[in-house]
């Protein structure tokens, strides 16, 4: 009998969507079979720089302990959200039916965050994002199978920098430059509300489109008045934005997240970045012997300059192995292995002691970093450590989660002309 | 008054990157009859080609040289193996302009990685120029005048050489032009070529004043689409009006209104459209 090709695809299919249906490990078998470990990074596209470097920093840990935990061996299944969050859907999907992995870890992109989280929330599968802000999953969207163990809260590094511009560098009026979506509403939106607690004034908000190739019309326009900015334009773009400050010959300061004088982008920012500030959870430059061995080790694996990403995902993957030993292997009693995820604390990681708050955001060191010439090469010297930094800080949690989402008009820009 | 100057002459500079981004995909679309995709790639490879020549010479003009050349040949190399058996047949041509750009997205990524990276111009052309109060970047005026070159011997090319009448017959009629002894592959070669190379030249003092780094092509292929579209398809002194006209646009209202910056590139557009659809310099 010849079947015809409709019935052929459609056999084709269901035979597909069985197996995908099919468990992949049995549970008596559980404790011989490895750990297996799903991560989401953005290995291609735009930021594969800095999806690459997840995977290599947690790859580097996992290295040191050879690949095993109580016993058990870890397998790591990476699969690559692109720059898309459809994708990162699609690809958690397979990790969790598929390939049956007992955890999530990485995830790149903050919309992806919020795509991902919801899927492993439903097939009760822990998530650990390693990399991507998506503030809300450990604040008004918050998960008992989500832990966010990264470089913060996009308004956290707002709040930390706010404190230091206002407190150490004296600012009183500040221009807020910031990129036009969640990202730059949420760091933006953290500094203003406490530059102006502290009693500060923000005088000018400028919200520049994602796809902005010049930025030099915004330049001519922005405040004399200042006496800084506060600059969320991140990603390849800082490279335009600050060169075109500094062509200006302007008297500004500049503070801004870390992400806008990224070790990755010193090269090619050159001067344009002498005296910018950042606030961020991680510096080449940070003086730890932790530091110093991690990039001793990671030069030696991968020969190049490791991305901030790559230093994260290393303390990402020690986290994970510590809960792992926690629990003696067991990650298969899903219950005990959330507490012990939610209980770690280092106290001596690479970039200072690291524990999480009840909410299931990490609570860390910020550093304030001023980006400077040494030995002929730009680096960002930390200048100011913030210890016990919250998502929330200095802002009280509950008080923080009733107020809207930061936003375009959120804080309201009362001193704007 | 010195905000206005200020901004009319980024609106000039941001206009001549877009006039060596359009002007090559008009020219292309003149005697192909093809929207050439990958015309944002030969400017994005261009620019890295000049950005390692430069940081191993150390010699601007050298990276600038040899990128022309590299793309030159590029488009050259493309017309002849993949395109020329395919003319009068678009959507496959311009499917194989797709595929190009796909793969030279991802080869760069590969050569140069996901870094933006930014050419070091020689000294004299990296600061300003002071003109009364207003300070002028020294790079972007240098770029603005050679723009205005390249446009003048383009034009003179096209109206005043033997070769550039062969070039606007076989724009015009390519079969009567074959017909009277024109070698009309060999023009179309040539015209890739020069559509190109003016996107590698570009590639150059992009990469020198705003960085290159993966997904520029796409990011600014439909600034250059906008420009052809306003200027009228094929038409070289389109091509200008039309980089003037979205250059300033972009650049006024991304100074006055920023919030309407993601509609003013197309609104020019939009209005040219609907009085005439063939663009201000286009044939019908």
């Amino acid at each position: 009998m010849r079947l015809s090709l409709h019935v052929k695809v459609l056999v084709f299919v269901s035979a597909a969507f069985l197996c995908m249906g099919l468990p992949t490990c049995p549970a008596w078998a559980a404790a011989k079979e490895p750990i297996k470990i799903g991560f989401i990074a953005a290995t291609t596209g735009n930021f594969a720089e800095f999806g690459g470097g997840m995977v290599k920093g947690f790859k580097l840990y996992l290295d040191e302990i050879n690949w095993t935990v109580a016993g058990r061996k870890i397998e790591l299944i990476v699969e690559d959200e692109s720059t898309n969050p459809a994708i990162a859907v699609t690809k958690t999907r397979k990790l969790i039916k598929n390939d049956g992995v007992h955890m999530v870890a990485g995830v790149f992109l903050q919309n992806s965050g919020y795509s991902v989280g919801p899927v492993c929330e439903e097939a009760k599968i822990p998530l650990i994002i390693t990399n991507t802000g998506s503030d809300d999953l450990t604040q008004r969207k918050r998960s008992n199978y989500i832990i966010r163990i990264q470089w913060g809260a996009g308004g956290e590094l707002g709040h930390v920098g706010a404190n230091y511009a206002f407190n150490k560098l004296g600012w009183r009026k500040a221009i807020v430059c910031a990129m036009d979506y969640a990202w730059g509403h949420e760091v933006a939106g953290g500094f203003q509300q406490v530059f102006e607690s502290l009693g500060g004034k923000i005088i000018q908000k400028v919200w520049t489109p994602i796809n902005t190739s010049d930025y030099d019309p915004f330049i001519p326009g922005l405040n004399r008045e200042a006496d800084g900015i506060i600059d969320v334009i991140t990603g390849a773009a800082t490279v335009r934005f600050l060169k075109g400050l500094k062509a200006s010959g302007h008297k500004w300061q500049v503070m801004g997240p870390g992400q806008v004088t990224d070790e990755t982008f010193l090269p090619a920012l050159g001067d344009a970045a002498e005296g910018v500030y950042s606030a961020f959870n991680y510096s080449a430059a940070l003086d730890t012997p932790g530091n110093k061995a991690y990039k001793e080790k990671y030069q030696k694996k991968y020969n190049e300059t490791p991305a901030y990403s790559a230093a994260l995902n290393y303390t990402a993957a020690q986290w994970i192995v510590k809960a792992i030993s926690a629990v003696n292997g067991d990650v298969e009693n899903r219950d005990k292995f959330l507490k012990a995820l939610r209980a770690v604390e280092i106290p001596d990681s690479l970039r200072g002691p690291l524990k999480l708050d009840k909410y299931g955001a990490i609570v860390q060191n910020q550093y304030i970093r001023k980006t400077e010439k040494v030995n002929g090469g730009l680096q960002n010297t930390v200048v100011e450590t913030y210890p016990g930094v919250t998502q929330f800080w200095p802002l009280d949690p509950e008080k923080f989660m009733k107020q809207p989402v930061y936003s375009r008009d959120f804080p309201d820009c009362k001193f704007c002309k | 008054m010195d905000f206005w100057i200020l901004q009319a002459f980024n609106g000039l500079t941001f206009a001549a990157l877009l006039f060596l981004l359009g002007g090559g995909l008009t020219l292309i679309f003149g005697v192909m009859r093809v929207v050439n995709i990958a015309q944002g790639t030969f400017y994005l490879v261009g620019g890295y080609i000049g950005y390692t020549v430069i940081s191993h010479s150390g010699n601007f003009y050298l990276g600038l040289v040899a990128s022309c050349a590299v793309i030159c040949l590029l488009g050259i190399a493309m017309e002849t193996f993949l395109l020329r058996d395919l003319v009068n047949d678009d959507l496959r041509m311009m499917l194989i302009t797709m595929g190009v750009a796909l793969f030279f997205q991802d080869l760069c990524l590969v050569v140069w990685g996901g870094n933006p990276l930014s050419i070091e111009v020689p000294k004299y052309l990296a600061g300003t120029i002071r003109i009364g109060r207003i300070n002028f970047s020294t790079l972007r005026t240098f770029m603005l005048g050679a723009a205005a070159l390249l446009y003048l011997a383009l034009w003179l090319f096209e109206k005043k050489t033997r070769v550039g009448a062969m070039v606007r017959a076989a724009v015009d009629n390519a079969e009567i032009a074959d017909g009277l002894g024109i070698n009309v592959v060999l023009v179309r070669m040539g015209v890739f070529g020069l559509g190109a190379l003016l996107a590698g030249f570009g590639g150059v003092f992009g990469c020198a004043f705003m960085a290159i780094y993966p997904g520029l092509d796409f990011e600014l292929l439909p600034y250059a689409f906008v420009v052809v579209i306003l200027g009228g398809l094929g038409s070289l002194p389109g091509a200008l009006c039309g980089a003037i006209i979205v250059g300033l646009a972009d650049n006024f209202s991304k100074a006055l209104i920023p919030e309407l910056s993601y509609f003013s590139v197309f609104a020019p557009m939009a209005i040219v459209l609907a009085w005439r659809p063939t663009g201000l310099m286009g044939k019908s």
